[in-house]
């Protein structure tokens, strides 16, 4: 077993990860979980888990991050998750470019910049719509399974145009288009369309620098990436753990700061 | 440190001496005109704590929080003490909120008016002159007389007195040993302490050694920093504010005025202040402005905090930022609902940026 070298952990808005990392910063473990209401007990769970499997942690550098990430009163250090993300990112695809990070409560894109630096960002945590919970609320709404989505969207050979730009309405009107008969595949594509559309509108407003990079939980979602790369033309690269790269730059952090 | 009191006890101290109180909508004005005619000018800046469903239902849903708190506050009560409300022409919902209150609301308080020229030229200059004499003769018809004689130089000499002592608190900022949070307390008393009190409370303040200090240098821009908290948030997230383009800060750094006419010597006043949307202000002249704030102060990066629907402010943004982006410098646009605690998202914007510019 490689020893623990720095700890990160991600308290998100959905989901709940820790990760650590070795002495040359390679992900050699990781938690994740839906979020807990109560944060910092949920922390230490996480943290009991590591030491069971590490042992004492007293001289692992350990940094918070995400939406929580003040509640996390042991954490040597609190950044954000916009710095975070750009830091795992660029590590483990080592390349900067533009980040688009879409996760359950707001999303981000991020120009990185050499060496996992932020260069510019711009953030939408004022609307659900662009975030993952649009495509949460709406799946719920046609009884299908959240995995299943993406998939679902790309099987459709046309898709409905889901005009509404705010999460209430855009349900109003997937209602409306179940009670004419429309299948579920045209709407959901019209629906990750619809999202895909406030991304492009993001990535513009900070310019476009190749390549373009997809991370958060939505990135799991096949259909967003297609979606994505038809709107910009440019291929998405996918880290391998999507939804593990806050809390993986997080420890990166860590581990430099010692 | 000085030990501010209160705007009620400042209004209530004035009113002790007989002195009338009147309720004042940014921006600008001209105090000493209030001053002359026995009343203190009290600011209002959209204070969070009234019951804001209360001037929501005179305004439409795309109208800022200092207009709509500041309905609200008068609705609930909040300005009983004063005499009367001067509404000026800041911008569109300053002005709907003058007509709101003389068509509508009709409040216990006279309510004036004060209709701002868009531009610098000789015809706003004119323009502004003939308003402060509109404003002048609607006092003293209302109040029935005119300024004890000299009450209007002396007034006129004792705000231009406050205003540079104001410029030296900014001047000498890095002397006085102040968080941004106390320093800002200060400059803000200018909204409600008599010019004689801001005088005095300037000399006060002992001026030290230039210390090193530590955090990343920014440049504040914007309406107003509330909540004040704001500043302690900075403070903590590792960053200072060297430098600002506030509307209730450096934008109202009036020059003394050299005419003999009281009145055109008002207006020199009020146009000598910095660049500002809300005066019709070119972009390019703005942009030069905070160029070279940025220079003088060192700033790494502007700070854009402006409150929501802030129409003038957010017709500048796009290509203010265009614009100090082509020279370097890296700005992040906030914008924030006028509360009373700062929302997580609008802290972790600004703890973001903090962290790209440091």
């Amino acid at each position: 077993m490689k020893a623990l070298a720095a700890l990160g952990i991600d308290v998100g808005s959905s989901t709940c990860k820790i990760v650590g990392v070795d002495e040359s910063g390679e992900l050699i473990w990781h938690l994740l979980e839906q979020a807990d209401p109560r944060a910092e007990d949920q922390v230490q769970r996480f943290l009991k888990a590591a030491e069971q499997k590490f042992g004492p942690l007293k001289a692992v550098p350990f940094v918070a991050t995400g939406y929580g990430r003040k509640l996390v009163k042991d954490a040597a250090k609190n950044i954000t998750e916009i710095s975070c993300h750009a830091k795992g990112v660029y590590h483990e695809l080592q390349k900067p470019g533009t980040l688009v990070d879409i996760g359950g409560q707001d999303s981000k894109v991020i120009v990185i910049g050499a060496g996992g630096r932020v260069v510019d960002f711009a953030m939408n945590d004022k609307c659900a719509a662009g975030t993952g919970r649009f495509l949460e609320n709406t799946a719920g709404r046609l009884h299908v399974p959240l995995e299943a989505l993406g998939k679902t969207a790309l099987s459709a050979d046309r898709e409905e145009t889901i005009s509404s730009t705010c999460t209430v309405f855009a349900e109003s009107e997937i209602i409306s288009l179940v009670a004419h008969g429309v299948a579920v595949e045209p709407i959901l594509k019209g629906l990750h369309r619809s999202l895909v559309s406030r991304i492009v509108a993001m990535i513009r407003s900070v310019g476009l620098v190749s390549p373009l990079m997809l991370s958060g939980g939505v990135a799991r979602n096949e259909a967003m990436r297609k979606l994505l790369e038809e709107e910009t033309g440019e291929k998405v690269h996918l880290p391998q753990y999507p939804q593990l790269m806050g809390a993986y730059g997080a420890a990166l952090i860590g581990l430099k700061n010692g | 440190m000085i030990d501010l009191p209160s705007r009620k006890k400042v209004i209530r101290e004035f009113q002790k001496k007989g002195g009338k109180i009147a309720a004042v909508l940014p921006i600008r004005y001209p105090r000493e005109l209030f001053r002359a005619f026995g009343f203190l000018p009290v600011e209002v800046w959209g204070p969070p704590h009234a019951d804001v469903t209360l001037g929501g239902s005179h305004l439409q849903s795309y109208t800022c929080d200092i207009v709509r708190n500041a309905v609200s506050f008068l609705l609930s009560g909040g300005l009983d003490r004063t005499d009367l409300i001067l509404v000026p022409h800041t911008c569109d919902s300053l002005q709907g909120m003058g007509s709101v209150l003389l068509d509508f609301v009709h409040p216990k308080q006279k309510v004036l008016t004060l209709y701002h020229p868009r531009g610098v030229r000789k015809a706003d200059f004119d323009f502004l002159t003939e308003e402060l004499k509109r404003l002048c003769g609607e006092l003293s018809d209302w109040t029935g007389g005119e300024p004890p004689p000299g009450a209007f130089w002396e007034a006129i000499y004792r705000e231009e007195t406050a205003d540079r002592a104001l410029a030296r608190l900014y001047r000498d900022r890095e002397l006085l040993g102040l968080s941004d949070r106390e320093f800002y307390r200060i400059v803000r008393s200018r909204e409600f302490l008599p010019a004689e009190d801001f005088i005095e409370n300037e000399k006060k303040l002992a001026r030290r050694e230039k210390r090193s200090t530590s955090g990343v240098p920014i440049l504040l821009s914007g309406i107003v920093p509330e909540p004040m908290d704001l500043f302690d948030e900075i403070e903590t997230m590792g960053a200072r504010v060297v430098a600002d383009d506030l509307a209730c800060g450096t934008r109202r750094l009036y020059k003394s005025g050299h005419s003999e006419d009281p009145f055109v010597r008002m207006a020199e006043r009020l146009f000598s202040a910095p660049p500002d949307p809300t005066r019709g202000s070119p972009i390019s002249e703005r942009a030069d402005h905070l160029k070279n704030l940025i220079r003088k102060s060192g700033a790494k990066g502007v700070l854009i905090y402006d409150v929501k629907f802030c129409e003038p402010e957010l017709f500048d943004v796009p290509l203010l930022r265009k614009k100090l982006e082509a020279e370097g410098t890296p700005v992040n646009y906030v914008e924030f609902e006028m509360g009373k605690i700062l929302s997580q998202q609008t802290l972790t914007r600004i703890e973001a940026f903090i962290e790209m510019i440091g």
